[in-house]
């Protein structure tokens, strides 16, 4: 799971807000309602440790810092050299890459086996319990174990050629980027499958029953009805993948470590190796910036292109 | 910046007063190295720290103010390092490999020079090999005590691979050429390498740059002669190892094989590969993990010479030492001194050999009798005394934020993603101040 | 779903996919059971012939044991901070009128797209000026602190779906807002504050960055990280390490065996509700 991973501005956060004030508007009496102080120490919290660094980030962006010596002012600097670093341009090509590849692959995967999983059948509750098992390894655990089981020599490649060739997984960008977008699928989608599946769960059966009389099949059912009553399930998903997949970082250390060459070299890497392997604390915080900036963009993006702040009622069955 | 001093003073209270809070109510736990009246030590967390942990289990028995010793695992140490140096958790005394992995630190004057101790007890200095402890000298001022000892590469071998396949360690680069082939023939990987580790590359290209140009061309690079890199010399070694890795020697898989976890050691401990370019710390980690190839097949000879070239075949590269340097913000100096006495001690000395190090102290040839291996220990002593040339490693010579660059550069041009000019570009990019 | 004839495309992809969750799960138990050698010369598909439990007493011995503590200690922690402090923030937006409430809301859907990476250098020198490297405690704060958005949001969510009647009922009999939070608001969002406990136990429990550069020595090290870092240095002791990877999701086993449905359900509630 990644910190941001949801970035589902709940429908109508504000709007609902809004309406709810209004709705028991005459009854409100003053004493009833929490003041302020009820939000401070979470807010307090929250903003020493995530919005200070955050500002300290933004700050650190136009300074030159190796952190031995004091920081000085570099005003552009950093942002103009990430502009000329083709490795920077190549990383943010890469971030979209896996993430692209990540919801191409594991939407479709977990809106079928989430449907599935959907049914009430035994042996669909048995085999979900297992298909839910790589969800309990961490990110660290998972990349670990499949490191270990694509050892060229002493993992499973060098036991099926067939499959492998010469296991050299790591060493071309096309075996290293499937590696990625592979484990992050063997890890994720149970997660997703989850969300579909108790999406699928809520779709009222009249709708199936309905279709059923007037004699669609089962792929026409699965179009007409379950997919757009999955709507809502499919974008929470949706942002839930594009924000794990800007932001993936364990895989990335401790399976390619983004390489070959620079290779699987994503932007929040590439910030890591800037701040921790060069010391270049100013490149790093303006990548660290950006990194913040495009998530941001496309969380507003998906939430506006949805209209998901305009839905709120569908979620309710959840 | 002076917000930044604002921004971490509000924090630091804020955080201070949260640390309070939950240490009250009972949550949190852990060392908090900051103050605990010891000599934090840092080094390297590998194979070695045997002799390191011995060597403080004897230091405490008889000194007051303890010594605590702290490993950081080979790939995380320099940046870890680097991080805390300058915090509250610095270490009191820390591994490195002198001249430029030690600057920084000197320019921001974060060490203590040596040189007061060094008066106090002229062991210090006398004691050990010049030329090493000259290489962590720097602006006239001592930084670094040598410590584990002089890290050469060599070329190791499995020598009953070698020997099944009719090969002997290769004099020359033809020699090596011919015995890639037959390596190949065989049904072995020639050369075992952890391409995935991106420095056992750099060694090829040090070694070659080396053999071909002679130890002046890269000297030139680094002093921010940009030319150098375009030179003929240049685009000769680049050639040969092209010529290499086309040739198969190094297998097709050596980028997905890692040094670090082990990976490349095993193909040559178990037969599957029949040489490996590696610091003389080979030696150790396959006496540390496969015991019976180490003491009875584990062969080793010197990077063979090229025709024509200009480099000695008696140069050498890799880690001309490690050292101990000491932070300025120590509460100990006393202590501290006690302890890097040490260094040159017999006791000392004989633990390194014994693991397969060698110290560069005056009276290691004394004791190479006693080493894991006297013959390996003979055969590296005699090349490091004799060696005309010995060139640090670039990584190591370049300065850090060059790192991650050059690795690249080097991956991609060895592994055929790169073409010998953009190769050449991308090393002139280098920062070089 | 509707009854009809057996789906045999579903069944076989069930099948197949079932293989791909399964069948590296198996390889990774089989060689936690074997000998290094035994491993090396069998090959990760094979059975094992001979079982051995070495290779977990060994990583348990070797370190194990005390990152499993303090992954424990962070955890648990992390989960007490964020169940402190969510639910009357989420209270507050749900219910305050206050422009600073509203404020306060705003930041925290701001952190949402802020990922943990992105503050990690201002935050090593944050903790670091605040004695608190290679510190628990050091891990822990920030852990929470990125666990907060997500968890403010899930409980907004469900403590809006509290009629606005009950307010209303419970202001005319005279109820502070102190007892409508604790006699309303907090028994009818269990669920969310369930869910609330999962989320913030996994980002925990899954913690890297932050451990990795936040902490350094053996006693303050966590399992992910030692995990890492069995990896760079013992990478080819497969046995031992996937022992370890198998160790390290144990306690989340024994929550999932016992506690399958609050886990799932809080699971679904992250991506939904």
């Amino acid at each position: 799971m990644n910190p941001t991973a949801v970035v589902s501005e709940r429908p109508g956060d504000k709007g609902t807000a809004g309406r709810a004030l209004k709705k028991d508007g005459p009854v409100g009496i003053g004493a009833s309602r929490p003041g302020f102080l009820w939000a401070v120490p979470a807010a307090v919290f929250f903003g020493l440790f995530a919005i200070v660094p955050l500002i300290m980030v933004a700050v650190l962006s136009f300074a030159s810092w190796d952190g031995l010596s004091d920081p000085e002012f570099a005003g552009l600097a950093n942002w103009k050299k990430l502009l000329d670093d083709p490795v920077m341009i190549k990383s943010l090509w890469l971030s979209v890459l896996l993430t692209v590849l990540g919801v191409a692959v594991q939407t479709p995967l977990s809106i079928l086996l989430g449907v599935w999983a959907a049914g009430h059948q035994r042996n669909r509750a048995v085999l979900s319990a297992i298909y839910f098992v790589p969800m309990l390894l961490s990110i660290a655990a998972v990349s670990v174990l499949w490191r270990a089981l694509l050892d060229p020599n002493l993992g499973v490649p060098a036991h099926a050629t067939w499959l492998f060739g010469d296991g050299n997984l790591f060493g071309v960008q096309a075996g290293a980027i499937g590696v990625l977008v592979f484990v992050s699928t063997w890890q994720f989608t149970p997660l997703h499958t989850l969300i579909y599946q108790g999406a699928a769960r809520a779709v009222p059966q009249v709708l199936y029953q309905a279709a059923q009389i007037d004699g669609a099949g089962r792929v026409r059912q699965f179009f007409h009805i379950t997919l757009p009553q999955l709507r809502n399930a499919i974008i929470t998903s949706m942002i839930l993948m594009v924000v794990g997949g800007l932001t993936t970082f364990d895989t990335v250390l401790i399976l390619t470590q983004g390489g070959p060459g620079s290779d699987t070299t994503i932007s929040a890497y590439y910030m890591y190796q800037k701040a921790f392997k060069s010391f270049d604390y100013g490149s790093a915080s303006a990548i660290a910036l950006l990194l913040v900036l495009v998530s941001t963009l496309i969380s507003l993006i998906v939430v506006r292109l949805s209209g998901y702040d305009k839905m709120r009622s569908t979620m309710e069955g959840l | 910046m002076k917000q930044r001093a604002r921004f971490s003073r509000t924090v630091v209270v804020g955080g201070a007063a949260l640390a309070l809070v939950l240490s009250l109510t009972g949550c949190g736990g852990g060392s908090g190295a900051a103050d605990d009246g010891a000599i934090h030590v840092l080094v390297y967390g590998d194979a070695a720290n045997k002799v390191e942990k011995e060597l403080v289990a004897t230091f405490n028995e008889t000194s007051e103010v303890k010594v605590v010793l702290d490993t950081i695992p080979g790939a995380d140490y320099q940046a870890k390092l680097q991080t805390i140096i300058r915090s509250k958790q610095a270490p009191d005394v820390f591994f490195n490999w002198g001249g430029g992995s030690i600057k920084p630190f000197v320019d921001a004057g974060l060490l203590l020079p040596l040189d007061s101790f060094i008066a106090d007890d002229p062991g210090l200095k006398a004691n050990f090999l010049p030329s090493v402890f000259n290489s962590a000298v720097v602006d006239g001022a001592s930084y670094g005590i040598p410590m584990r000892g002089t890290q050469p590469v060599l070329l190791f071998n499995n020598g009953k691979v070698l020997k099944k396949a009719g090969v002997e360690p290769p004099r020359t680069w033809d020699d090596l050429l011919a015995a890639v082939k037959a390596l190949k023939a065989d049904g072995v990987t020639p050369i075992a390498l952890g391409g995935g580790d991106r420095w056992p590359t750099l060694m090829w290209f040090e070694y070659l740059y080396d053999r071909i140009a002679g130890p002046e061309l890269f000297q030139k690079a680094l002093d921010g002669d940009k030319d150098a890199w375009a030179s003929p010399d240049s685009r000769k070694a680049l050639s040969m190892i092209r010529e290499l890795v086309d040739a198969g020697a190094f297998g097709t898989n050596y980028d997905s094989v890692k040094f670090t976890d082990q990976g490349s050691p095993t193909l040559l401990a178990t037969g599957k590969a029949g040489f490996e370019l590696m610091g003389s710390w080979e030696y150790s980690t396959q006496q540390d993990a496969h015991p019976e190839f180490a003491k009875s097949d584990l062969g080793y000879s010197a990077f063979p010479s090229v025709e024509g070239g200009k480099g000695d075949r008696a140069n050498l590269v890799g880690n001309t030492n490690n050292f101990y340097s000491v932070v300025k913000k120590t509460k100990h100096p006393q202590a501290v001194a006690e302890f890097l006495k040490l260094m040159y001690s017999d006791r000392f000395v004989k633990a390194q050999l014994s693991i397969g190090n060698l110290p560069t102290t005056t009276n290691t040839e004394a004791f190479l009798d006693t080493a894991a291996s006297p013959e390996f220990a003979k055969f590296q002593y005699g090349m490091v005394k004799e060696a005309p040339a010995f060139q640090l490693s670039w990584d190591q010579a370049y300065p850090q934020s060059a790192a991650t660059a050059m690795y690249q550069a080097l991956q991609q041009f060895f592994n055929g993603s790169m073409d010998e000019d953009a190769f050449i570009e991308a090393m002139q990019a280098l920062p070089t101040s | 779903m509707s009854k009809s004839r057996p789906n045999h495309l579903a069944g076989f992809g069930s099948v197949v996919w079932l293989l791909v969750v399964g069948l590296p799960l198996y390889v990774m138990l089989v060689a936690t059971f074997q000998s290094r050698p035994d491993y090396a010369a069998n090959g990760p598909l094979a059975f094992p012939e001979h079982f051995t439990l070495d290779n977990y007493i060994k990583d348990l011995n070797s370190g194990f044991a005390q990152y499993f503590l303090n992954t424990v200690v962070v955890t648990v922690c992390v989960v007490g901070i964020v169940v402190l402090l969510v639910p009357p923030l989420a209270y507050t937006i749900v219910r305050s009128r206050g422009r600073a409430t509203t404020t306060v809301f705003r930041l925290f859907l701001l952190g949402l797209a802020i990922p943990s990476q992105a503050v990690i250098v201002p935050m090593f020198f944050v903790i670091s000026e605040a004695g608190l490297y290679d510190n628990l405690i050091g891990v822990i704060l920030p852990t929470a602190a990125f666990a907060m958005p997500v968890c403010a949001l899930i409980l907004t969510g469900v403590m809006r779906d509290i009629t606005p009647d009950l307010y209303e009922a419970m202001t005319m009999d005279g109820a502070s807002s102190r007892r409508v939070f604790f006699q309303l608001v907090l028994p009818l969002s269990r669920s969310g504050i369930a869910t609330i406990v999962v989320f913030s136990a996994l980002q925990a429990w899954n913690g890297f960055l932050f451990p990795l550069v936040l902490t350094q020595s053996a006693e303050t090290k966590v399992i992910t990280l030692g995990l890492y870092e069995f990896q760079t240095e013992h990478g080819v002791d497969t046995p031992g390490l996937l022992a370890a990877v198998v160790l390290s999701m144990l306690p989340i086993l024994i929550v999932y065996l016992f506690a399958r449905r609050a886990l799932v359900q809080g699971l679904m509630g992250v991506g939904g509700k």
